[in-house]
């Protein structure tokens, strides 16, 4: 460091109780004045989920270091990042490639805890996130809301090798301490990472991210989406992310790697617990402002579709991810030929489980199908999140679990409909499986 | 039969188009650039994915294209395209590309055939549209790639798009993606000498049944070794995942052969043949290319004589050598 460099540290260098600080040490604004626009007016645009995804982080004038490492489906991000920053040759922004996931994940521990007001993206798939979970772990109760790991889905278990997207890498890493947020479709994908550092960066949440989409099936799929100006993206960000302390009772030095008391460590993690859960109350206020913003809706908990308003619907399924969308196609169709009330939500927030919310939508339906699209041990991931948040009703619906897409095939329309067939024969109280596994329209 | 009129489809539905070919031949790119094509126009929605069966250069994959006037819902795959593009006659050996297709439907192919021969040997009813897009690739951006032929080809079937727009589009996408000036130019080239070689007719060889999919069976056993099955099973065979049109040669007339056993130990597939000999220690007498030769060129590359050679290689159809 220069001496006038050092002479700036000590002249900013300040203790607080939430750890040392260097007050303007990173002139902000000067980061942000260097900002080069992606988009000086809002354009629909033609692009895959992953470009999706690189545009709404090269936009954010607070994402300066991108850290990566390429593993499909996730690469082409890192790819369309990498040739933006090369673009801009002197510009202020780095690309950093170290030799591996884990490394990654420790390169934004160090970066994003010495530049908190900063937002630090990456993104990775299947054993490039299991690769990361030593740090990951860490990261989730370290406080460092300003690191957002883009999760492309795609099956964890690598035996025997193939690249398709399931959602198990994702589900896998629920109890990490991130914030989860499954979007679905271009424009979800890109309004959600634009959202989700809102979300974990916010001082009562202070939470690391994973949005994440499905691999190949959005990652790959291009599609017609909207993307806004820059300007106006900052200005959405900055009403959300402000000085960004760490948590109350852990300082900047000791969040990673020294040891503290019991009784600091102990505190430390019902803390955790309690940032993570206020994501549910901050969420909708996000959303609200987003709506307000961009005219379109905001993060939500889950996206419904078809609830009469009576709330009321012979069977409701729960799933998410793009598979969800030819349920939709299909669900009027489905309804005429079968005389019954059929309603549906994709889940969006995964982690934590919107519970009560997901109660109350689900409180009028009779049967609940639950379509699970990773492997899970039991009856699977989402189905006990959903026996669980229906457990308060006094005569909760039937829960019908279903396993389909597992891998990452195709969920067809037949699938779909054979699907809602086998929930249909829980209305009448027939015995139904505790589970059971669908593909192309057949049971297997 | 009547042939799908493709503008009325976009009028009244959805369009549906689904690609088959192999990972590295262009497919994935022919159908972004539709896809791009389609955006132009901004009542338009577009929905463009691959499906990868492999990470492997040479495996087959698939490409679904779904162009509507609404905004389009279902995710799932395209079962009953409107139109089939066949980018790779390899591919074709192990799937039927025209799977789904009602009658008449449009038939894409990437070939030096004839839409006649094309439509005989595939069995297809509907408009069949040829193109030599590999022999094109070859000539003018100096390699064996069809896509640039076939997206051309595939637009002015579909129609509604003058033929400078669908040459300015395509540059466009060339251009954002920044490829230099030079290939882009080439790939002009090879637009306006796709135009002449496209050929197509209305042909009625399909038989009822002919190409209907096949009902989901279940995945079958897998046993202990599964994966061993997998790899040595008829659907896995490497063979495939070779460049078209070529295929691996082992001559030693002379016994040039010296036993080094670099072509053995370099071999991914373990398909060189071999016996042992008193003097070399092995003596190498040939190569099974049947099923897991995927050509990539180890054993020539590290053969010290020479003895292996990438050769051409054309499948006779009974229809050309018929006629």
């Amino acid at each position: 460091m220069s001496a006038r460099g050092t002479q700036d540290v000590v002249r900013t260098h300040r203790s607080t109780p939430s750890g040392e600080r260097y007050e303007g040490v990173i002139d902000l604004e000067r980061v942000r004045a260097r900002h080069r626009p992606l988009y000086e007016k809002r354009e629909a645009i033609t692009a895959d989920g992953n470009a999706a995804a690189a545009i709404a982080t090269l936009q954010m004038w607070r994402c300066v270091i991108f850290a990566g490492f390429p593993i499909t489906p996730s690469t082409k991000w890192i790819e369309m990042v990498a040739a933006h920053v090369a673009s801009d040759p002197g510009g202020v922004r780095r690309v950093k490639l170290p030799e591996a996931e884990h490394a990654v994940a420790d390169y934004l521990v160090g970066a994003a805890a010495a530049c908190r007001d900063l937002v630090f993206p990456t993104a990775t798939s299947s054993v490039g996130l299991d690769h990361m979970t030593e740090t990951t772990r860490s990261l989730g109760a370290s406080g460092l809301g300003n690191v957002m790991i883009v999760n492309v889905y795609r099956a964890t278990a690598n035996f025997p090798l193939c690249i398709e997207g399931d959602p198990s890498d994702t589900l896998a890493h629920r109890d990490d301490g991130f914030i989860q947020i499954c979007a679905s479709g271009k424009q979800q994908i890109y309004d959600t990472i634009v959202q989700a550092p809102c979300l974990g960066m916010h001082p009562d949440v202070l939470t690391p991210t994973m949005p994440g989409y499905f691999g190949i099936k959005d990652s790959h799929r291009s599609a017609k989406f909207l993307v806004e100006p820059d300007r106006e993206i900052h200005a959405f960000q900055d009403r959300w992310m402000q000085p960004c302390p760490l948590p109350g009772l852990i300082n900047g030095d000791t969040a990673f790697g020294a040891c503290v008391t019991s009784r600091h460590f102990q505190g430390f993690k019902v803390d955790q617990k309690r940032r993570l859960e206020r994501t549910i109350d901050l969420l909708p206020e996000v959303a609200a402002d987003f709506e307000t913003s961009f005219g379109r809706p905001g993060l939500a908990f889950f996206d419904e579709t078809g609830w009469p308003e009576d709330g009321v619907a012979e069977v409701a399924v729960v799933g998410m991810g793009p598979d969800f969308g030819t349920f939709e196609s299909l669900r009027d169709r489905y309804e005429r030929q079968s005389g019954l009330r059929v309603a549906g939500v994709a889940l969006r927030l995964l982690t934590p489980f919107p519970r009560e919310q997901l109660r109350e939508r689900l409180r009028g339906a009779r049967v609940v199908l639950v379509v699970n699209q990773a492997h899970h041990f039991g009856r699977g991931h989402i189905t006990l999140d959903v026996v669980d948040a229906l457990s308060d009703l006094a005569a909760p619906p039937r829960v019908v679990s279903v396993f389909a897409g597992m891998g990452g095939a195709d969920v067809a329309e037949a699938t779909w409909t054979r699907m809602l067939d086998h929930a249909r024969r829980a209305l009448d109280g027939t015995p139904v499986p505790p589970y059971a596994v669908f593909h192309e329209g057949v049971p297997v | 039969m009547n042939v799908q009129v493709l503008q009325e489809v976009i009028r009244r539905s959805a369009l549906e188009i689904r690609g088959d070919g192999k990972a590295g031949g262009g497919l994935v790119l022919a159908f972004q650039s539709l896809a791009s094509l389609f955006s132009r126009d901004p009542s338009m929605h577009v929905q463009e994915w691959p499906f990868f069966g492999s990470a492997r250069r040479g495996a087959n994959i698939r490409s679904f294209l779904r162009v509507s006037r609404s905004p389009i819902q279902p995710a799932c795959e395209v079962t009953h395209p409107h139109v089939a593009l066949l980018m790779d006659e390899g591919a074709g050996r192990t799937v039927d590309f025209a799977q789904g297709v009602p009658l008449g439907g449009t038939f894409i192919l990437n070939t030096r055939r004839s839409p006649e021969e094309c439509a005989r040997h595939y069995r297809l009813s509907g408009r069949v549209v040829t193109v030599p897009g590999d022999e094109l690739g070859a000539k003018c951006l100096k390699h064996a790639i069809g896509n640039v032929s076939t997206y051309l080809a595939a637009a002015l079937a579909i129609g509604g798009f003058d033929g400078g727009e669908v040459v300015r589009s395509f540059l466009e996408t060339l251009r954002k993606r920044r490829i230099p000036d030079a290939i882009v130019e080439r790939n002009r080239e090879a637009l306006e000498a796709s135009a002449p070689a496209i050929r197509s007719g209305v042909f009625d060889e399909a038989k009822a049944n002919d190409h209907a999919p096949a009902p989901f069976e279940g995945y079958g056993d897998l046993p202990v070794g599964a994966q061993t099955q997998l790899r040595l099973s008829q659907g896995n065979r490497t063979a495939d995942y070779a460049p078209s049109g070529f295929r691996l040669r082992f001559e030693d007339p002379s016994l040039a052969c010296t036993g080094c056993a670099h072509c053995i130990t370099n071999c991914p597939e373990g398909i060189i043949r071999f016996q042992p000999d008193e003097v070399r220690g092995v003596l190498v007498t040939g190569v099974d290319v049947t099923n897991f030769c995927k050509l990539c060129r180890e054993c020539i590359a590290v053969c010290p004589e020479g003895l292996f050679r990438q050769v051409p290689f054309q499948d006779v159809w009974e229809e050309a050598a018929a006629t």
